[in-house]
């Protein structure tokens, strides 16, 4: 009786089993009850008088209130030597403030209720989310409404947007996959394209203020915003809310430019970007792509899902599973509505693979053309597509978003049913001349970042064509003007400097100047704020010099003595000048007015490039660069076209919190001793915001000078 | 009218910011009662949602094994188990299953004999490596001949399943997917039976693989590198100072025999839970999950780790030099997550960390501009154990750690003297409402917390009296954490400084 019942258990066992076990071929014969319904939601769209266009969709699910908003402005707009404005302009948005309320009480409000409102500007659109409880629903339109409409660019947020762009620009090379992609667009597109390019400290350092409300005054208008809402509500109240928020905004009358066409000449060409610190490469091939509404699209999605856009594509079957070259791996050749997209294969694999891993994406791109899309990819491909067709409309905000969408750029509402009806037709054969149409395997640009020490082969031996090494070094945001240094100029440029002599007493007093003591107030800007201190200089011509400042009570001091210096180091420590130290100070003297006055004839490696008319302060100046030939330093010089008077200057040197920049001084007052004028009252700014301001208070000249000022302070 | 009167800007602003959260709160209790809950007899809970705005529904294995689970000197095997648990079963995935079982056999013979030979390390006789490295390269290619790549991939795409993927954590892997709602059967079918009968073929492919992704999240990417030490610095006897990933020799050295036994012992029914939250009908969902996940037999669940990280003696701190920008990171040990300490830590964190008006974003941010990113969290790597709270900082360009640290000191020693305004409460109090009803919006997102829920209080209505926890908890409960857990002694730092060139 017991083996009797072990056996029908067994048998039962075998049974269940048997019954269920599912083999791929008998996915096909399992019973699915009909789909309910895909109920598309009806978006009602509204045009408010002043040209704003609203998408409306309700969704009581749960109490939020939600809206998308979408600025016909882009990064394409900013000019090129101001890259970095859009995206600024996007952050200060927020964070800068509006006439109703500063940036940090939108902060308090909005996370008080547990409610958020960012904005953004990308290369082609500008965006803004609103996500509130719904029980908060006019806080968020209010608060969207100021943003978008009185934004006040409060300058310390301008300053924090800068912070973040060069810190960013600092640490753009250490995610190796991030680079990678930066730098493939600049392959494809070109690295001057809107499509590609991206900040540096120049363009960043570029931006002011006035730039920002410039380019916001010229963009935000109404009849360039649309809005998306989507959540709690009743659509008859919320159309009303938002006309209550939006309904009083004026219509501008702006055309804005259609983003710029792309040239393209296919070729073959290898470039390699060096990143020493890692061991894996990112190998990226391809050309550029196409647009969403070329005639065969709906071939390219098929063709797309099976080249690299899922588990079990080419891609993914060869490059990672077969050969275990890569973790991430994809392909896909993508589209854009209003400019190509790229066509890209990728793999991120060790570097004693690299050559491998390109030659085996290459492959993958080839058999595109010359393997025709077996039976059960045409099914992953097509019945992938078409089933997964109803997570299209599965959240109303995909559903809101995209009408808004289709809507700017004038596609049929009907659009993605359309693309149903095609992909419904696509044989194996139109994949197939699809790839052959569009794919260019013999004419692929390869980029790779990594290690190439560690490269099992050469990156010219793939033989596919010739390899160029991209310099990523992040370039410092010194402006390198090409001096035109003519004869010319040169001769212009010491007129003017002697002119300035005589404006500023004479070169004779100058010569006779052999010591000098200057008393002054300094007041150096802080994110905590201003903060004072005075500051003592005595030099005796031509290498002694004693500073000493006193900050609360602490010394610090600044001593020069021929070769030798000290420097305070830390708060009551002296330390001895390094050979740097001397070399900075030896850039330094371009900066020196009783210097430049009596040099420009004596000293051999001193020239005086004349620039031409420029402005300052929004004055009208003339500009001269000084040039130190052998410290390879320069200093542009300021000049009142009239009175001849140096009125400021612009350097490149470091900021009182660190990092570097463009510093421009500004000269508003002349302290007069000895026969001499020299700058009274100084403002200091670096890249446009205020670093200090110093105030002579004393200054005399050819005074008596105790020697002992120029020994090793004792503490 | 571009500057409005002084005095009523500011009644106007007043009124803004008292603005009270409403007490007219949202009824959670509708969503709990729709929640249905069924065990099966081998143990397995399956938790359903029926939710009815679209056809569609998502699905979530949630098993109750993370890479803390990780036998010693095989770190990294959840994570490989977890790749290995999308190549299929004897029936998906093979050319001829019996043909295929003796393939891999022999694979794994010859694997297990060249590692042998490999492992006795100088002594190892080069030869015979070689010869063995070729018998076994040979048997690899033969098993996969009588592969069907990636067919249970495949056949998820084809029939409109969407967000096929999975992740191993420190304390759970989860598996996902969406289908359209009258696909329930398909998702039992293939999901039980890739836990009922896998076949980890590729298995020494795929090892390649995850060893391309440990160059790409840990060896080649500084913030990998960074956390990597920060959590072996952490943990000297808890599991969870063993990267997730694993170590580069343990990946290259298990066998597909491990990855079975370590399937066998912690992929059992009572040790999973599953979720479906879409349209779907509940009777229909037990009856498909009656029928396909009850074909599992029952296996005891496996136990808790028992070791207990010791008490830490002292600070810990290691400074790192790197090509790349400096990283700060800075953590306390903390308990796990069923501590009734716990809400108020993880609302210290809030406090100090998370959002724009935090202490520590106002400070290093806004105010002094020496980071550009700063945060603090709780449950670092995990929360089934004792854990960690973890705060970190990139400074700003020209910017370094050691000022970054000072901040962030000064901001737990202000959090040990200073109570939490009634302000600060109610803005927490409402984030977390705020938060949590967002977090519950998406099918996919609503069926993961309740697994987890499941998995750490062995109770998904857990999930629904996280806001309750967080109304009880009071600025002095904030204030007594902040001085238990945030001392010197307890405290780990890890520093990344960018390399002098």
């Amino acid at each position: 009786m017991k083996r009797i019942t072990t056996v029908l258990m067994v048998c039962a066992m075998l049974l269940m089993i048997g019954a269920a076990a599912l083999h791929a071929q008998d996915v096909d014969k399992l019973n699915y009850p009909k789909l309910n319904p895909i109920q598309i939601p009806d978006v009602e769209k509204v045009t408010l008088p002043n040209g704003m266009r609203l998408y409306i969709l309700e969704d009581h699910m749960l109490p939020v209130f939600n809206a998308s908003v979408r600025i016909n402005v882009g990064g394409y707009l900013e000019p090129a030597d101001m890259i970095g404005l859009a995206e600024m302009t996007g952050e200060v948005l927020r964070t800068g403030g509006t006439e109703k309320w500063t940036g940090d009480e939108i902060d308090e409000m909005l996370e008080g209720v547990g409610g958020s409102v960012e904005t953004s500007i990308d290369r082609l659109s500008g965006n803004a989310r609103v996500n509130v409880l719904s029980e908060y629903t006019d806080l968020g339109l209010e608060v969207l409404a100021e943003i978008l409409r009185n934004p006040t660019f409060d300058a310390d947020k301008i300053d924090l947007a800068k912070v973040n762009q060069r810190s960013g620009i600092s640490r753009r090379n250490d995610d190796p996959q991030q680079l990678a992609i930066r730098e493939f667009l600049k392959v494809i597109y070109g690295p001057e394209s809107v499509y590609a390019r991206h900040a540096e400290y120049k363009t960043i350092n570029a931006v002011t203020r006035e730039d920002m409300v410039a380019f916001h005054d010229q963009w935000f208008h109404p009849e360039n915003i649309q809005i998306a809402v989507w959540g709690d509500f009743k659509s008859d109240e919320i159309i009303e809310k938002i006309k209550q928020y939006f309904g009083d905004w004026e219509k501008g009358n702006v055309t804005v430019p259609e983003p710029p066409q792309v040239d393209y000449d296919y070729d073959q060409h290898v470039y390699y970007a060096e990143k020493a610190d890692v061991n894996q490469s990112n190998v990226l091939v391809g050309h550029l792509g196409g647009l969403v509404t070329d005639p065969d699209y709906a071939d390219r999605i098929v063709m797309n899902s099976i080249f690299g856009g899922s588990f079990g594509s080419r891609m993914f079957n060869n490059v990672r599973s077969k050969e275990g070259l890569a973790y991430a791996t994809f392909g896909s050749y993508t589209a854009n509505i209003s400019y190509p997209g790229v066509f890209i294969g990728f793999a991120s694999t060790k570097s004693e693979t690299t050559g491998k891993a390109v030659k085996e994406i290459v492959k993958q791109v080839e058999g595109m053309q010359n393997n025709p899309p077996t039976e059960d990819e045409m099914r992953m491909g097509k019945d992938g597509y078409l089933n997964s067709f109803v997570f299209n409309f599965d959240n109303r905000a995909e559903v809101v978003n995209r009408m808004m969408n289709y809507d700017f750029y004038d596609f049929p509402e009907d659009f993605l049913a359309q693309e149903k009806e095609k992909v419904e037709k696509v044989t194996p054969e139109a994949v197939v001349a699809a790839a052959k149409r569009n794919l260019h395997p013999d004419k692929l640009r390869v980029l790779v970042v990594g290690n190439k020490a560690d490269f099992e082969m050469p990156l010219d031996s793939l033989n596919m064509g010739p390899v160029t090494e991209i310099d990523i070094t992040i370039p410092s945001g010194e402006e390198k003007n090409e001096l035109a240094i003519t004869p010319e100029n040169l001769a212009r440029g010491a007129e003017l400097i002697e002119a300035a002599a005589v404006a500023h007493g004479g070169t004779a007093n100058f010569a006779a100047v052999k010591t000098m003591n200057v008393k002054a107030q300094v007041t150096v800007s802080t994110p905590q704020g201003e903060f004072p201190f005075p500051i003592e200089s005595t030099d005796v011509l031509p290498d002694k010099s004693c500073t000493i400042a006193n900050m609360m009570g602490t010394k610090i001091y600044d001593i020069r003595d021929g070769s030798k210096g000290w420097k305070t180091i830390a708060p009551g420590q002296i330390g001895e000048k390094t050979e740097e130290d001397i070399l900075d100070e030896k850039k330094a003297q371009l900066r020196d007015l009783v210097w430049v006055f009596s040099h420009l004839k004596s000293d051999p490696y001193f020239q005086a490039v004349y620039e031409g008319p420029g402005q300052l302060d929004n004055k009208a100046v003339e500009w001269v660069t000084l040039v130190d030939m052998q410290s390879e330093t320069i200093c542009r010089l300021a000049f009142d076209p009239a009175t001849k008077m140096v009125v400021g200057r612009s350097y490149w040197g470091s900021g009182m919190m660190g990092g570097e920049g463009t510093i421009t001084e500004s000269f508003e007052t002349y302290t007069e001793a000895g026969g001499i004028k020299l700058p009274g009252k100084v403002v200091r700014n670096m890249d446009g915001q205020k670093m200090a301001v110093m105030e002579i208070q004393e200054m005399t000249v050819n005074g008596d000078v105790s020697p002992d000022l120029f020994n090793e302070p004792t503490l | 009218m571009k500057r409005k009167a002084t005095g009523l800007m500011l009644a106007a602003l007043a009124l803004a910011l008292t603005v009270v959260p409403s007490v007219s709160a949202f009824d959670f209790t509708e969503v709990e009662n729709q929640v249905v809950e069924h065990t099966l007899n081998n143990g397995l809970k399956v938790l359903i949602v029926p939710r009815h705005e679209a056809p569609v529904a998502s699905f979530v294995t949630w098993s109750n094994v993370g890479s803390v689970d990780d036998p010693k000197g095989y770190t990294g095997l959840a994570h490989m188990f977890e790749h290995m648990a999308f190549k299929g079963t004897t029936t998906l995935g093979t050319k001829d299953i019996d043909a295929e079982l003796k393939a891999i056999a022999l694979e794994d013979s010859l694997f297990m004999k060249l590692r042998a030979e490999r492992n006795k390390g100088m002594l190892a006789d080069s030869a015979r490596v070689a010869e063995l490295e070729e018998q076994y390269n040979a048997a690899r290619e033969a098993s996969y001949e009588l592969v069907v790549p990636n067919e249970f991939g495949n056949v998820v795409d084809r029939e409109g399943g969407v967000g096929l993927n999975a992740f191993t954590s420190s304390d759970q892997t989860v598996y996902f997917f969406s289908l359209p709602s009258n696909k329930v059967e398909l998702w039992m079918a293939l999901e039980s039976e890739r836990f009922l009968n896998p076949v980890l073929r590729e298995m020494y492919k795929e090892r390649d693989v995850v060893a391309e992704e440990r160059r790409m999240r840990t060896e080649s990417n500084p913030i990998g590198k960074a956390i990597e030490e920060f959590l072996a610095l952490s943990f000297k006897a808890h599991p969870y100072g063993v990267p997730g990933i694993g170590h580069m020799s343990d990946i290259m050295y298990y066998s597909r025999l491990e990855a079975k036994a370590f399937f066998e012992k912690y992929y059992g029914p009572s040790n999973l839970t599953i979720a479906v939250v879409g349209d779907v009908n509940p009777k229909d969902v037990i009856k498909l999950a009656e029928k396909y996940w009850g074909r599992i037999p029952y296996r005891p669940a496996p136990e808790r780790i028992a070791t207990v990280e010791p008490k830490q003696i002292g600070e810990r701190r290691m400074v790192m030099e790197d090509p790349a920008q400096p990283v700060y990171l800075a953590g306390w040990h903390i308990p796990e997550i069923t501590h009734p300490d716990r809400t108020a830590v993880d609302m210290l964190m809030q406090y100090l960390g998370q959002g724009r008006t935090s202490k520590l974003y106002e400070s290093m941010i806004k105010e002094k501009k020496i980071a550009i990113q700063v945060g603090a969290f709780s449950g670092f790597p995990g929360d089934k154990y004792a854990t960690m709270c973890l705060m970190y900082a990139m400074p700003s360009q020209g910017h370094d750690n050691y000022e970054c640290e000072e901040e962030i000191f000064a901001a737990v020693e202000k959090a040990k003297s200073e109570l939490v305004t009634p302000e600060d409460l109610d803005k927490m109090r409402a984030r977390a409402k705020a938060s949590f009803i967002n977090s519950i919006a998406s099918n996919n997102g609503l069926a993961m917390q309740l697994c987890q829920a499941q998995q750490y209080y062995g109770d998904w209505r857990e999930m629904f009296k996280q806001l309750d926890d967080i109304n009880a908890v009071t600025a002095e409960d904030i204030q007594r954490v902040a001085n238990e857990y945030l001392t010197k002694d307890n405290r780990v730092v890890v520093m990344m400084n960018t390399a002098k060139s």
